[in-house]
């Protein structure tokens, strides 16, 4: 796994990757749909996979002694760190956010613990696509990347346009003002927090299975591939 | 036992098929691998390290069923396809930093010694190489982690002459020893003349024939001859050439004594490989 690593990060890795860490700012912007940060971890993935499409990294990769199962879990290695590093910094944006700024969003859910559960759902949704579609013929990333950034903006209109109608509606539905109360919000009280905690996890559980049996489908789909 | 068997392997595309490829290659021998663009040569190669999917067919490395194990075999098998065109604006010592993590046998020493006999220095990056060194560095690589086997796919067409013989004595003095074999594709044929002890020759996507060198060879002779004798022994010809002077052509060296009144020679591979494509356009 090491060494599986150390090959995506020295030899396939874009600069943009550092560049594109810079989204994690945008959760200091007063009123902002944060999720759309998760995009930008995207679009540094696609850079790294399109550079090493004009690399021929998937030939070399399969010339090693791995297997072609091996080939694709490095990808989902490298992809994985990385969201996962992202994860780590969007966290302290949180917080520096919550020291800066107190007005609650009004473009979609708080920066607020919960976010980091809906960061886990838009990363979920970016590997269910493109990794499987890049797999599939094993060369074609953009058009992977066209299908999932289209998959993860509709999330993302889904997801905030839920905390919008949540936040629009808390005076008149009751869930909505539980949600308002509890999710969408800093969380002010201990069950408020558990609440959120419990998002993430969910999130992160969430992440884990899909991420998962993305894997698998690359794996089946890449299996079918001629290099 | 054979370092390499292939038994019957086949692969379909909707416009071409390899079909029924089977041969071994015991230690200690080198193989030419020749056929004409299209043919299969690639094809085979690939099919063979499961880089295409075959439609059927085994392969065994070293007696291991490489598709069963594929990374250990793997692990014997140093493989090249031409120059070398991964990570255009890495240096050569990051990417054999990170190959040689993949390798149970990688040989520093002999990775550098290869550097140094191929003139390669690692601080370039694989864009400042010319088309024959990358080709060097390529062979660098696979030749550095104590392969049993070397699979090399057009390992000369970069290379100048003196590039080219260097590389073919590498070759010799590793197969020497009697523990590695090496199977080698080229449209060179010259380069097969000097060290191939087997010529598997692929025609259509078969096999065409798989014998040593020297048994091909003395399966044809050359012949040529007048005009007067050309169409009373046209059927025998396996395919000719009419010149000012007469014709020349191919014959199986079985049918000789049909020949007497014309000059006959040895065959040397690159004749018998135009003639006998030429054959099929007759």
């Amino acid at each position: 796994m090491k060494k599986l690593l150390y090959k995506e990060f020295k030899l396939c890795m874009h600069p943009l990757v550092f560049f594109f860490s810079l989204s994690a700012l945008m959760f200091l912007i007063p009123s902002y749909v944060y999720l759309v940060a998760c995009f930008f971890t995207g679009n540094a993935i696609f850079n790294s996979m399109q550079i090493s499409n004009s690399n021929s990294d998937v030939l070399f990769t399969a010339l090693l002694p791995i297997s072609k199962r091996e080939a694709v879990k490095s990808k989902y290695l490298f992809v994985a760190v990385i969201q996962l590093a992202m994860m780590l910094v969007f966290t302290a944006m949180i917080f520096v956010h919550h020291a800066l700024l107190t007005d609650a969003n009004k473009a979609g859910l708080d920066a607020c613990p919960a976010l980091l559960g809906g960061c886990f759902l838009v990363y979920s949704v970016f590997n269910a696509t493109f990794l499987p579609f890049f797999y599939k013929n094993g060369y074609k990333a953009e058009r992977a990347f066209l299908i999932s950034t289209i998959a993860v903006f509709l999330f993302i209109f889904v997801f905030e346009g839920f905390f919008i109608a949540a936040g629009a509606a808390a005076g008149s539905v009751p869930f909505f003002a539980w949600i308002e109360n509890n999710i969408d919000c800093w969380p002010g009280s201990s069950s408020s927090l558990l609440y959120q905690l419990l998002f993430i996890g969910a999130g992160l559980l969430i992440y884990f299975f899909i991420t998962l049996l993305s894997y698998r489908r690359s794996c089946k789909l890449f299996d079918e591939v001629d290099i | 036992m054979n370092l390499l068997s292939v038994k019957s392997l086949r692969k379909q595309y909707p416009s071409f098929l390899l079909d029924d490829i089977s041969f071994d290659l015991e230690p200690g021998c080198i193989m030419g691998f020749i056929g004409r663009n299209g043919a299969g040569k690639t094809t085979t190669m690939k099919a063979m390290l499961n880089l295409i999917k075959r439609d059927g067919g085994s392969v065994f490395v070293d007696g291991m069923d490489f598709f069963e194990n594929e990374s250990e075999c793997k692990q014997k098998i140093g493989f090249i396809m031409g120059e070398f065109n991964c990570y255009m604006r890495s240096k050569l010592k990051t990417i054999a930093d990170v190959t040689k993590r993949f390798y149970k046998e990688w040989d520093d020493s002999a990775y550098k010694g290869y550097l140094e006999k191929f003139s390669l220095d690692e601080n370039k990056k694989i864009r400042e190489l010319s088309a024959g060194m990358r080709v060097k560095f390529a062979l660098a690589l696979a030749l550095s982690h104590n392969a049993k086997l070397l699979i090399l796919d057009e390992p000369t067409s970069g290379l100048d002459p003196v590039s080219r013989n260097e590389l073919l004595d590498v070759l010799r003095s590793l197969v020497e020893d009697g523990t590695r074999s090496v199977l080698f594709s080229t449209h060179i044929i010259s380069d097969l003349e000097k060290c191939a002890d087997f010529i598997g020759y692929i025609k259509n996507g078969k096999l065409f024939d798989f014998t040593d060198t020297e048994s091909f060879r003395n399966k044809f002779m050359l012949v040529s001859g007048e005009q007067e004798h050309l169409e009373s022994l046209k059927t025998h010809l396996i395919s000719y050439k009419e010149n000012a002077f007469g014709f020349s052509g191919l014959i199986k060296a079985e049918d000789a004594g049909l020949f007497s009144d014309c000059r006959t020679a040895p065959a040397d591979l690159e004749s018998i490989m135009v003639y006998v494509e030429q054959e099929e356009e007759k």
